[in-house]
């Protein structure tokens, strides 16, 4: 299919740490296209957090292969990896991992700062980027000034900054009250229906409700993906 | 490279943490003020030795009997005779400019109720050509016609006119003076200023100095034992100095060394070799405390890289090279150094000034030198700084991002 942007094939993760071998992921067969909102769902254990972090590639499959956008992620470079967290991937934490002492505006700058873009660009981007998700008044704030659901939706605007093919969230509400939830979750739809690929990490089943795909995650073999609704949809 | 974004980065660090950066620089701070301090004070050093000989004249030099070879006691023809000068000055004619037997002698003298002492120093004519920083006020100086009448002239330091006479132009005065226990009476032809010398100070009595020509000061054989003289000063003053005393060595039939030759510029450069040797020793030992202060930066940083260990994390997943962070350590490191280094050199010529204020020397301070000290406490931020940065950028992010 032409509109697939990740592809994965027998896809393998091996922890070796020495005395045992933990076997994280166990050759996962996966797709997904452009547009989708995607739930993955599992115990801790059951290897999610893993096929985060090799989609995100921060880190690289053992064996089998992983394509994003249809190039084989094992042929690049750590320089050329980092190239494509700062372009193509959007990360957003449960614990929104923004940078402390620094503003909000600094901090939805940063991929930016990574992406050699100049300075003016970055600050005019970035204050529309807060502007988006309602805080264009708290850009000058540091983290600590923020409540959970701020500092979250902060960590959605510097996701976005460099406009990435793929929006990948970890657990993005696990830290916040059921009303800050369903904000972020509103925010996230939006994002999908402008088109974006969102994927979200998640144990909690509200919360996958908002998705159109829930793959569901067990001892590192996918046991159920099941499309709830049509992409868009939210 | 993100350089500009990396020291702006590093600023934030560095006010965000100002105990700690301060406490961090301090070793280089004292590294450098010390060694700035030091290489500052041995140039100002410098400088007054080259003005103190300037004054006399870098072609200045005297000729004496070697004292070693006279163990038994001097005898009549050892003693250096007009005639010898004469010959001297017609084998030398381009090379020896002025030569006079070196004489000198000091006397009290009374002006009416008024009483000092006089250092009279014999000179011949135009002895102020050669010894340049003689400033005549009054009057003229000792001239040919003083020397070659064996008049009884005399030149004297302005504080000797205002002290003896009570006024500045003491010109056609007299002063009653002992030379060679004989009572002479001299006029005063000339009132001068020299600036103030350290060796003045060091080495002279309170008596005032003044200038007289040089054969009243002789006693009747008209023999001397050493000559002062000026010479060709676009020689080799020490070459020159040889063939001078190898020529009357072999003139008075006497063993080649029999004459010594004590040259100002031979002087002063062994006076500046002494200095500069031991301003580098101690120098050496106070650059050893940069060492110290490197350590404390590498241990510093390191710290730092543990405590911003997620941070690192972070920032590897919006996209940061291993490049970046390894550039965002370095700079911060270097520009704690660097810092360092430029309050450690105003600290350091402001030691220095001050020190040198005590001694009244104008402080010296080579600007290469400050350029090398800033530059130099730069590497040692960089060197000390790679280790921990290089730890920082190697950091795996998946850890790093879950670090609590």
């Amino acid at each position: 299919m032409t509109d697939e942007i990740i592809r994965m094939e027998t896809l393998t993760k091996i922890y070796d740490t020495g005395e045992i071998q933990v076997e994280a992921l166990k050759g996962i067969d996966l797709t997904i296209h452009k547009g989708e909102f995607i739930a993955i769902m599992g115990a801790s254990g059951s290897g999610k957090s893993t096929l985060m972090n090799i989609i995100g590639c921060l880190d690289r499959p053992t064996e089998g292969h992983y394509y994003l956008e249809n190039i084989d992620v094992k042929e690049k470079s750590d320089n050329e990896l980092s190239a494509v967290r700062n372009k193509q991937i959007g990360f957003i934490f449960q614990s929104f991992n923004l940078i402390s002492r620094t503003s909000a505006l600094k901090n939805v700058e940063l991929p930016m700062v990574y992406g050699r873009i100049g300075a003016e660009e970055r600050k005019e981007r970035a204050l529309e980027l807060l502007k988006n998700v309602g805080l264009e008044d708290r850009a000058q704030h540091m983290p600590n000034e923020l409540s959970g659901g701020q500092k979250q939706r902060v960590a959605i605007a510097r996701a976005l900054a460099n406009k990435p093919h793929i929006i990948l969230a970890d657990e993005p509400t696990g830290n916040l009250d059921s009303q800050s939830s369903v904000e972020i979750m509103e925010i996230f739809c939006r994002l999908n229906r402008e088109g974006n690929t969102v994927i979200i990490v998640t144990h909690e089943r509200d919360i996958a409700e908002f998705t159109n795909r829930i793959i569901t995650f067990r001892d590192g073999h996918i046991i159920k993906d099941e499309v709830t609704k049509e992409a868009g949809a939210c | 490279m993100l350089v500009f974004e990396n020291i702006l980065l590093a600023l934030t660090a560095i006010k965000s943490n100002k105990m700690r950066s301060f406490l961090t620089m301090l070793g280089i701070i004292i590294g450098i003020s010390s060694v700035i301090a030091i290489t500052s004070i041995g140039d100002s050093a410098k400088g007054v030795v080259g003005k103190e000989f300037e004054a006399y004249g870098m072609n200045n030099m005297y000729m004496y009997l070697n004292w070693e070879m006279t163990q038994d006691g001097i005898e009549y023809s050892d003693l250096i005779m007009p005639e010898d000068i004469e010959a001297l000055q017609t084998r030398f004619p381009e090379d020896i400019k002025y030569i006079v037997p070196y004489v000198s002698a000091e006397s009290e003298t009374k002006v009416g109720r008024l009483e000092g002492k006089l250092s009279m120093y014999g000179v011949g004519t135009n002895y102020a050509k050669f010894k340049k920083n003689i400033t005549i006020l009054h009057g003229r100086m000792i001239n040919k016609s003083d020397v070659e009448g064996n008049k009884d002239r005399i030149v004297i330091e302005k504080k000797a006119a205002l002290n003896l006479f009570n006024k500045e132009n003491a010109v056609g005065e007299t002063l009653g003076v002992v030379i060679n226990n004989e009572m002479k009476d001299l006029i005063v032809v000339g009132v001068f200023v020299v600036p103030p010398s350290l060796f003045d100070t060091m080495f002279m009595s309170e008596a005032y100095s003044t200038y007289v020509p040089y054969p009243i000061l002789q006693t009747g054989d008209k023999s001397n034992w050493a000559v002062e003289l000026y010479t060709n000063e676009e020689k080799d003053q020490e070459l020159l100095g040889n063939e001078f005393k190898s020529y009357l060595s072999r003139i008075k039939d006497k063993d080649p060394n029999f004459y010594v030759i004590e040259a100002a510029e031979s002087q002063m450069a062994t006076i500046n070799n002494i200095l500069g040797t031991l301003s580098i020793a101690i120098g050496a030992i106070a650059a050893i405390s940069l060492v110290v202060g490197g350590i404390g930066i590498m241990n510093i940083m390191l710290v730092s890289v543990t405590e911003r260990t997620r941070e690192i994390g972070i920032r590897k997943s919006l996209g940061a090279r291993t490049k970046d962070i390894l550039m965002q350590f370095l700079i911060e490191s270097v520009i704690i150094s660097a810092i360092g280094g430029v309050i450690g050199t105003i600290l350091g010529i402001t030691i220095a000034s001050v020190g040198m204020s005590f001694a009244k020397i104008d402080v010296i301070v080579d600007p290469k030198v400050i350029i090398l000290a800033v530059g130099f406490s730069a590497v040692v931020g960089m060197f000390f700084g790679l280790y921990p940065a290089r730890k920082a950028a190697k950091l795996d992010p998946i850890e790093a991002l879950r670090y609590e």
